[in-house]
């Protein structure tokens, strides 16, 4: 049969974002498949060369609008290490309930964006009002709704609001609840299963070749989180496990990489009250932080989507001389052609959506 | 092999030089942009660095500056007593008049869209790259914008 | 490109309502462009009879007359059943999802989204344009029929918003399409963008014209 290029994009329900996807049918099967980017490329690195360092946090927000605070804590955590300054205790205690309440609002996310990829819009009713729980809580230190500027350099903005703790126990018991319910929904669902069920496979050798991290590659069974194996902050400190899932022997599929984000949504419930527990008293900023920089520093953290890394090189001046962001999506989406090939044209949603692609990190 | 250990290899290879540790589970060297390919072949089939993470182009004026940044998600190169997995800083300073470098993407394919995206903001050639466009900027975009000698228009006044 | 100078055909002066209500036939029922009527091709003899009908219902007055009694009808109709087009840039598109979402529920307002441009009334640019963009962007807007409204929500839609200083943000999307409403904000509450929607229903009901025969 003859084959042809099909273009979807960047206007597309299944793009979640703006870029194109042109790939090769052979009828219906997918030969070949071509990635584009760059709609959303708003020049963020070289913007951050003309602004102060403290100035950045307002573009590094801005940078995935899924999860924004994890991506101001890799650029805060980036400039103390080329600052070399040392945030309080407390203040790690916070930032970590903030990064996970996070973590706990972008797999929402993503699941409410999945659900409706699969045909499901109830499923993306139910995540999208779980996920609304989590951005008032998100509002309660911040202010704001979607981009916090919560987590500064040397610190975070402000303290934590009286009855947040409470709230917050109130909220993930809820959650709790709601997240053993959705697994008779969707889990123990075969329609759901026979959609996402080998579908989408690669294997763990494969995806760390391709450049895939996050929970992409824990759904190979890989066991690979920064937050242990690079650690920050006070993960060292929490009793928390790596979750994995595979498909089979090393590699995975739509349903795995599904499964591991709802076993990361409750490792983190766990996470945040452990932290809320030993949580000390004491000041939430550091008391002098520099103006200038020399040198260069990075740090990666373990952002929702997986390995995220800012490199800063500082001149002596108050702005960064350069600064280069990696977003994880960015090499995950490069790597599309590898798994897109040899399935149906119908299974692009079901797999694009399971790798969770945030446009605005990617395009920078 | 314990970092130390590798650290020692490392050293020896032709064309490295000032080998450190940035952090205790950070190395970090400088590379001769000669014979670049072999060290990369060696970093990857050796010593089981099998993800490559990041690439960035610095415009040092004059020269160019890459950084790769690659890590070992299997533990091939380990810290004692600790889990931190270990990464690997290479720097390779190229010349402005021939900012061109052997590509590695056929090594790891993470690495070829960081390529594709270096020569598209920064105007670096990747020899060898299987598909060099550029990929973020639309075709027909004249220079290369993270050139610090890039100027476009802006329209206020900087404060 | 100037839309409104397009869409102008036959004599400028009745098409536009501004000439005197001439009882000249030869004005009202002009001859076909090339002077033969055998000679007319099936779209050019559509378009005489188009015109031809329009002048006539435009200089008899009746076109005025069906506008008065259609017109609470079909404004009422645009009004309270916006489709929006569901097309996501940035940072306010997760607000826009959100504001679906049961907690604000905006289906109230009768939005419901659709994913082709043919089938949509309102087109929400909610971020940046970038130059990339730029001609997609308009290819999307042009693709949807009249009557059409766009929502700019969001700073980056206004005037580029925190990308002012970019070399590849375009300063704001009026600059290359009209737009009806602007929602500020950085990013938009939901709760605004309702308040958005009801300031376009406001609009439409005090400015869109009549129905009937409208070019």
């Amino acid at each position: 049969m003859a084959e042809m290029w099909i273009s979807m994009g960047p206007q597309h329900p299944m793009t979640h974002g703006l870029w194109t996807l042109k790939v090769k049918v052979d009828g219906e099967t997918i030969v070949d498949a071509d990635p584009e980017l760059g709609y959303l490329h708003r020049s963020v690195e070289k913007m951050g060369e003309r602004r102060k360092y403290f100035m950045n946090t307002t573009l590094t927000d801005r940078l995935c609008y899924a999860s924004s605070t994890t991506w101001t804590h890799c650029y805060a955590l980036s400039v103390e290490e080329l600052m070399e300054v040392e945030v309080p205790q407390r203040a790690q205690y916070i930032r970590t309930i903030m990064l996970e309440l996070q973590r706990l609002a972008s797999h929402l996310m993503w699941a409410g964006a999945y659900m409706p990829d699969l045909g499901h819009i109830t499923g993306a009713l139910y995540f999208w009002r779980d996920r609304e729980l989590f951005l008032n809580l998100l509002e309660a230190p911040s202010g704001s709704r979607l981009l916090y500027n919560y987590i500064r350099i040397g610190g975070v903005k402000r303290d934590l609001p009286d009855g947040f703790e409470q709230k917050t126990e109130r909220i993930l018991k809820l959650f709790e609840q709601r997240l053993d319910e959705y697994a008779d929904l969707f889990e123990n669902s075969k329609i759901f299963r026979m959609r996402t069920e080998d579908v989408g496979k690669f294997t763990a050798a494969q995806a760390q070749n391709l450049g895939i991290t996050g929970p992409n590659l824990r759904g190979c069974g890989t066991k690979f989180d920064l937050r242990e194996h690079d650690t920050y902050e006070i993960y060292d400190e929490i009793d928390w496990d790596i979750q994995t899932r595979e498909a089979g022997p090393g590699y995975s599929d739509c349903f795995s990489r599904y499964m591991v984000r709802i076993d990361e949504m409750r490792e983190s419930i766990k996470i945040i009250r452990e932290c809320f527990k030993k949580m000390p008293a004491g000041p939430t900023m550091a008391s002098k932080i520099p103006v200038r920089a020399t040198g260069e520093a990075f740090r990666r953290t373990e952002d929702s989507r997986g390995e995220a890394l800012m490199y800063v090189v500082g001149d002596g001046s108050d702005r960064p001389y350069r600064w280069k962001i990696k977003s994880p999506m960015f090499t995950t989406i490069s790597a599309c052609p590898h798994y897109l090939k040899g399935y149906k044209v119908a299974d692009i949603p079901a797999i694009m959506g399971s790798i969770d692609i945030c446009i605005g990190e990617t395009d920078k | 092999m314990e970092i130390k250990a590798f650290m020692k290899e490392v050293s020896s290879v032709k064309g490295v030089t000032k080998v450190g540790l940035v952090r205790n589970n950070v190395v970090k060297c400088n590379l001769d942009k000669e014979g670049s390919k072999d060290f990369f072949v060696k970093l990857k089939d050796d010593f089981g660095f099998e993800h490559c993470s990041l690439i960035t182009a610095i415009d040092n004026q004059p020269q160019f500056e890459l950084v790769y940044h690659f890590s070992a998600i299997n533990g091939s190169v380990f810290v004692k007593d600790s889990s931190a997995a270990v990464m690997a800083e290479i720097h390779i300073f190229l010349d402005r008049d021939t900012p061109t470098v052997e590509s590695i993407s056929d090594l790891w394919f993470g690495a070829n869209w960081h390529e594709r995206e270096a020569f598209d903001l920064m105007g670096i050639y990747f020899i060898g790259h299987p598909d060099l466009r550029r990929v973020l900027l639309p075709e027909g975009f004249a220079g290369h914008p993270l050139r610090k000698d890039y100027v476009y228009e802006i329209h206020e006044e900087e404060w | 490109m100037d839309m409104s100078s397009k869409r102008i055909k036959g004599n400028a002066n009745l098409r536009r309502g501004l000439g005197s209500k001439t009882t000249d036939s030869d004005k009202i029922m002009e001859d076909p462009p090339a002077g033969d009527w055998l000679a007319l091709r099936s779209d050019q003899l559509l378009k005489w009879i188009d015109d031809a009908v329009y002048n006539a219902a435009e200089t008899t007055g009746m076109r005025e007359v069906v506008d008065r009694v259609t017109r609470p009808i079909f404004n009422y109709a645009q009004r309270f059943s916006p489709h929006p087009l569901h097309f996501g840039i940035m940072c306010c598109a997760i607000e826009m999802g959100q504001a679906s979402a049961p907690d604000h529920d905006i289906d109230r307002l009768g939005l419901v989204y659709r994913s082709s441009p043919r089938q949509c009334d309102v087109l929400i640019v909610n971020g940046p344009v970038c130059e990339k963009l730029r001609p997609k962007l308009k290819t999307l807007y042009e693709q949807m029929p009249e009557p059409k409204w766009v929502i700019a929500m969001g700073e980056c839609a206004i005037s580029g918003g925190p990308y002012w200083d970019s070399y590849s943000v375009v300063a704001g999307a009026d600059t290359f399409m009209p737009v009806d409403v602007y929602i500020p904000g950085c990013p938009v509450r939901p709760e605004a963008l309702m308040h958005g929607f009801l300031t376009l229903q406001k609009k439409i009901r005090e400015k869109e014209p009549g129905m009937f025969l409208r070019r």
